[in-house]
């Protein structure tokens, strides 16, 4: 005799859900919410705030998503979590709503994999394909750029952008940019930097095989001495580069003139261009109104 | 108190959650659906259960309190509810977040206005101050202290019957097994003292005087390293008029040194 499971769960009425949804046991799912078609929802999940989520994510049991974030900043408005399309979340992901100074949203792209206990913060943009890490802990003001790797328990601190395709080993504290395409690792014991070139990177990225080579070249020679980095990127680009390689130069070349190799520490207090694109006109419009009184 | 039964029916209670007979809530606590709070939990006024949030034990919430999803407060190692857990006024305890009781003679304890964020593990018997933020994922250790205004980041790992002193600043993903000075800033594996918290000193209103003169003490006594100078802590404990902090710096040291405690310099 088959056991008739009664499924418990409080889904508040106004929140907009599509009709072909999966909601497990003791899910809350709250007022302000959107779930795209072809989304699963485990059990004890927590959907709270002004959340939109897209079509096809599968979201394991007991994650939190769109909660107020822990920053001592933000002053209670309703702000943002979006997350794209075909995402897996893991157990126990949470994720937080933007703060006001921070640029109201917090953003993830398409076919990430968040895995079990990883966290985002407030004002976190993930673009698409990143992996992220059992554990993994981002920080606010987060930027971490398509395909990018960050393997379990990471820690990553606020402002910190992690380029395309670069693969972060694991326990590894992470206080300035990564590279694209680098491997980027180390302990304690010495301050971690660029390791090598991740090959699965290059490979995953889809590149034409010339351009990759130059690539490969380009990494060779921007951090066979980190300490140098400055005058190889005036090299590269006096030699004229262009696709990948211009985007690695010009990205090496923003984080070491930003604070503490942090170059998106120049967003502190402003709204960053990735949360202007994505917000709604109406959202930006009560942003700069909100930053204005202050 | 009024009669704690009439006070149970009067709270916001989500019909999907159980609050257990003997509960004693105040009128105005907001409980979420999913909940679960144990018999002998006790929940003063203001308070927020948010969803799936399990209390059990013999636990007293202060005013204020701000409790996340899937926190679990109040239970023991062993599995039994009787542990003893006393959490003061205005603290955040934010997702995922594991607060174990403690014994009657030694609670776990929580002051006021601290902030438990995601993922945090906070043992049995753990003596928490107040103002203090514990980032992501911090383990406190079996009777462990974090005196006021701490500050711990993410992934750090308190040991067992280890003292943060007040002020300090404790870096991310290491593991302390000695007790750390007050108003210190802390780093590396092993635990190395790298100077004073000053960011976190200037904000809590310490005079440019003070910090000056304690940044010149830390550089004296500890040099950046793990290992304490034995020839200036005395000299140190011999001067007359040095000043309060620093005297407070030195006293401690001498008290966890005479007490005989696990992690004593």
């Amino acid at each position: 005799m088959a056991v008739k499971v009664e499924i418990i769960r409080e889904v508040h009425p106004s929140a907009r859900i599509a009709s072909d949804v999966k909601i497990g046991s003791f899910s809350v799912i709250g007022p302000d919410v959107t779930l795209g078609p072809g989304t699963v929802i485990g059990r004890n999940v927590t959907i709270a705030g002004n959340t939109t989520i897209g079509s096809g994510n599968f979201i394991d049991d007991g994650s939190v998503l769109g909660v107020v974030p822990q920053d001592l900043k933000y002053r209670g408005s309703p702000a943002l979590l979006i997350i794209g399309h075909n995402n897996r979340i893991g157990r126990r992901v949470t994720m937080h709503i933007g703060t006001e100074p921070g640029g109201f949203v917090t953003r993830v792209g398409d076919n990430n994999v968040f895995r079990e206990g990883s966290h985002m913060a407030h004002d976190c943009f993930v673009d698409d394909g990143a992996v992220i890490g059992r554990s993994v802990q981002l920080a606010g003001h987060i930027l971490v750029q398509n395909g990018a790797v960050l393997e379990d328990m990471v820690g990553v601190h606020h402002f910190v952008t992690i380029g395309r395709y670069a693969r972060i080993s694991s326990m590894t504290p992470v206080r300035r940019d990564v590279p694209p395409y680098t491997v980027f690792g180390g302990g304690n014991e010495e301050a971690p930097s660029v390791r090598g070139v991740n090959e699965d990177g290059i490979k995953t990225a889809g590149l034409a095989e010339d351009e990759t080579a130059d690539l490969r070249r380009a990494l060779g020679e921007l951090f066979e001495d980190e300490a140098a980095l400055q005058t190889k990127i005036e090299q590269l680009v006096n030699m004229g580069v262009e696709g990948e390689v211009a985007y690695l130069c010009e990205f090496c070349q923003q984080s070491l003139q930003g604070k503490f190799g942090r170059y998106r520490e120049v967003y502190r207090g402003l709204i960053p261009p990735e949360a202007a694109a994505v917000l709604p006109p109406e959202k930006l419009s009560e942003l700069e109104r909100i930053l204005k009184i202050k | 108190m009024k009669n704690p039964k009439d006070k149970t029916e009067m709270a916001k209670i989500s019909k999907l959650s159980v609050v257990e007979k003997g509960a004693r809530l105040a009128d105005d606590v907001v409980v979420g659906p999913f909940c679960y709070v144990g018999r002998k939990v006790e929940i003063a006024s203001g308070c927020v259960l948010e969803n799936n949030v399990t209390i059990v034990g013999r636990t007293a919430i202060g005013e204020d309190t701000r409790i996340f999803p899937m926190s679990m407060i109040g239970m023991t190692e062993d599995g039994d509810e009787d542990g003893v857990c006393v959490i003061g006024k205005a603290n955040a305890v934010r997702e995922h977040v594991t607060i174990l009781a403690g014994t009657t003679e030694r609670p776990t304890e929580l002051g006021t206005g601290n902030l438990i964020m995601v993922g945090c593990n906070i043992s049995g018997s753990v003596r928490v101050g107040n103002h203090v933020i514990l980032a992501n994922c911090t383990n406190l250790g079996s009777r462990s202290v974090v005196e006021d205004y701490v500050r711990m980041s993410a992934f750090s790992y308190l040991c067992e019957d280890i003292i943060v002193g007040s002020y300090a600043f404790v870096a991310g993903l290491i593991i302390i097994d000695r007790n750390i000075p007050d108003y210190s800033m802390v780093q590396g594996v092993p635990p190395r003292v790298r100077g004073v918290n000053t960011h976190n000193l200037k904000a809590c209103g310490f005079g440019e005087g003070d910090i000056r003169e304690l940044k010149r003490v830390f550089r004296d006594l500890f040099n950046g390293g793990d290992h304490l100078n034995e020839k200036v802590l005395a000299e140190l404990d011999a001067q007359e008029n040095l000043n309060v902090y620093v005297r407070k710096v030195v006293d401690t040291i001498k008290q966890q040194r005479q007490a005989g405690l696990k992690g004593a310099w």
